[in-house]
């Protein structure tokens, strides 16, 4: 049970279909991904847009079934597993209901999720506190809030289902550099006092360095470095990897940059 | 090539910026450092009268070989700011009508097809020929901003203006547009003057650097000088940017 997640040989197609010949063609997203993930971890996924990431996540949550290969997730609570693992979506301000009192949705969470709580007020004090959310936004409604303010709301909806392993998307677009910090630290916070497992989805090495100890580069849906974050920032093996690193510091010559067009977004 | 001497900006009766004193030269890349809200989009606009009139307010003057650019013409600045100060601004996707294909906008600069393609290709587009036929919508912000980058170097402008051009923009791309607008001020009489927040970048593409803090506008200093200042004004904003930035 050391491992909470071993995926073999995953793929995902999606059908693009013609609108007007009614054809349709297969477009692979995801090739032969496979890796293991130790339980209690930060492992970090990152590649440029259209790699596949967001749907590798999806796949992860069982949000859509992958095309062929094996995704186990390793539960401890067996009751839990079927939500045992949770996603965060990247537009999380969106699926926070705007009309709804943050407090009451927590706790359709909690009761939707079956679980035996006892003290169901001081479960959710305590989920509160440990996303940092103010009381006096507990009674608010979605519209309410800032962004920022409706994806912690969003992540408490999530944590309130004691899920074992978190998937993070992109939890780090349109946020200043100060809030992704605060968010890093959030994280690390969570895995700590709840015990969970985190991916974190993103296309900014920075900030995955800070909080990850594993990272996974993906290239045109395929695994292309994995390893430890040391490892992986200080010798990487992929010209990719080396070209993601580089471009990190603009130190980027015009030569290199060509040879990676199909790189740039 | 342009002398400004702003005494101050109005918005409504408050003042935004005061005292604005700079001349820029050919060759050079000059950065305004400053944070959100510092009045750095707002001076820049004002250099050729794109402010609204009706609530802001402009004393001063803008010259431009001698020629003072507040106290001309609407059907002037326009004509200008199509041939020699060409700008780009912030949300690279949205500067373009989005119901139009991008044909349009390389028709408007009146350069023949070819050079269009030259210049899309060595802004390293994989398939400069199919972005034509393509509507805005369909970019993403690097290949956006690419194009307006693309499009401002079509008419061949003698002055740059550029207002957060590396916001919602990776690296990489970041990186090319480092390179070629390096390449663009090696040209004879051409000159970028730029806002941005992003420290590393800044450090990497200007010649000189100055910054925008409560209104005022610091001296011009080259990176190293600026990054290595003594000076606590200096010293104390690029701590508070860096709290925010790190």
């Amino acid at each position: 049970m050391k491992n909470i997640l071993n995926i073999t040989g995953l793929c995902c197609d999606v059908e693009i279909k013609d609108s007007v010949f009614g054809k349709s063609k297969k477009k692979r997203i995801l090739n032969n991904i496979s890796f293991s993930f130790e339980r209690g971890k930060i492992l970090g996924i990152s590649g440029k847009s259209g790699s596949g990431k967001t749907t590798l996540a999806k796949c992860i949550c069982g949000v859509i079934p992958p095309s062929s290969g094996k995704i186990k997730i390793e539960v401890t609570n067996p009751e839990s597993k079927s939500r045992s693992a949770q996603l965060l979506f990247q537009n999380s301000s969106d699926i926070v209901n705007p009309y709804r009192k943050i407090y009451r949705m927590v706790e359709e969470a909690i009761d939707y999720s079956s679980q035996k709580i006892e003290d169901r007020e001081n479960e959710i004090k305590e989920i509160f506190e440990t996303i940092n959310f103010p009381s006096h936004l507990w009674h608010k409604r979605g519209f309410q809030l800032s962004g920022g303010e409706q994806q912690r709301a969003a992540l408490a909806r999530i944590l309130a289902v004691r899920p074992e392993l978190l998937v993070l998307d992109e939890p780090f677009s349109a946020q200043d550099v100060e809030s992704q910090l605060n968010l890093v630290n959030l994280f690390l916070k969570i895995k700590e006092k709840l015990n969970v497992s985190i991916i974190c989805i993103s296309h900014d090495l920075k900030i995955l360095r800070k909080l990850c100890d594993e990272i996974i580069i993906l290239f045109k849906g395929e695994i292309v470095e994995k390893g430890t974050t040391e490892k992986v920032f200080s010798n990487p093996t992929h010209p990719y990897t080396k070209f993601l690193l580089k471009s990190e510091n603009y130190d980027l010559s015009y030569e290199e940059l060509q040879l990676h067009k199909e790189a740039l977004e | 090539m342009l002398d400004v001497k702003i005494d101050h900006i109005l918005l409504n009766g408050s003042e935004i910026v005061k005292n604005i004193r700079f001349s820029l030269k050919q060759k050079m890349i000059y950065t305004i450092l400053g944070r959100n809200g510092s009045g750095k989009s707002t001076l820049i606009k004002a250099l050729t009268g794109l402010l609204n009139s009706g609530v802001y307010s402009v004393n001063g003057k803008v010259l431009l070989q001698n020629n003072d650019l507040l106290s001309c013409s609407s059907d002037y600045l326009i004509r200008l700011r199509s041939s020699q100060i060409k700008y780009v601004f912030q949300d690279p996707v949205n500067s373009f009508d989005h119901l139009k294909k991008l044909k349009y906008y390389f028709k408007k600069t009146g350069k023949p097809e070819e050079d269009v393609l030259k210049l899309l290709g060595e802004f390293l587009f994989e398939e400069p020929a199919k972005i034509f036929s393509m509507y805005p919508y369909e970019l993403s912000g690097g290949m956006a901003q690419r194009l307006n980058f693309v499009l401002a170097f079509l008419s061949s402008p003698d002055l740059l203006i550029l207002d957060e051009p590396t916001s919602g923009i990776d690296n990489a791309v970041s990186n090319l547009l480092l390179l070629k607008l390096k390449s663009f001020v090696c040209q004879e009489s051409k000159s970028v003057l730029l806002v941005t927040q992003d420290l590393n970048w800044a450090a990497k593409v200007s010649s000189k650097i100055a910054f925008l803090e409560n209104g005022t506008l610091s001296d011009f200093r080259t990176p190293e000088e600026f990054f290595n200042s003594s000076d606590n004004l200096v010293k104390s904003f690029l701590t508070s940017l860096q709290m925010i930035k790190k």
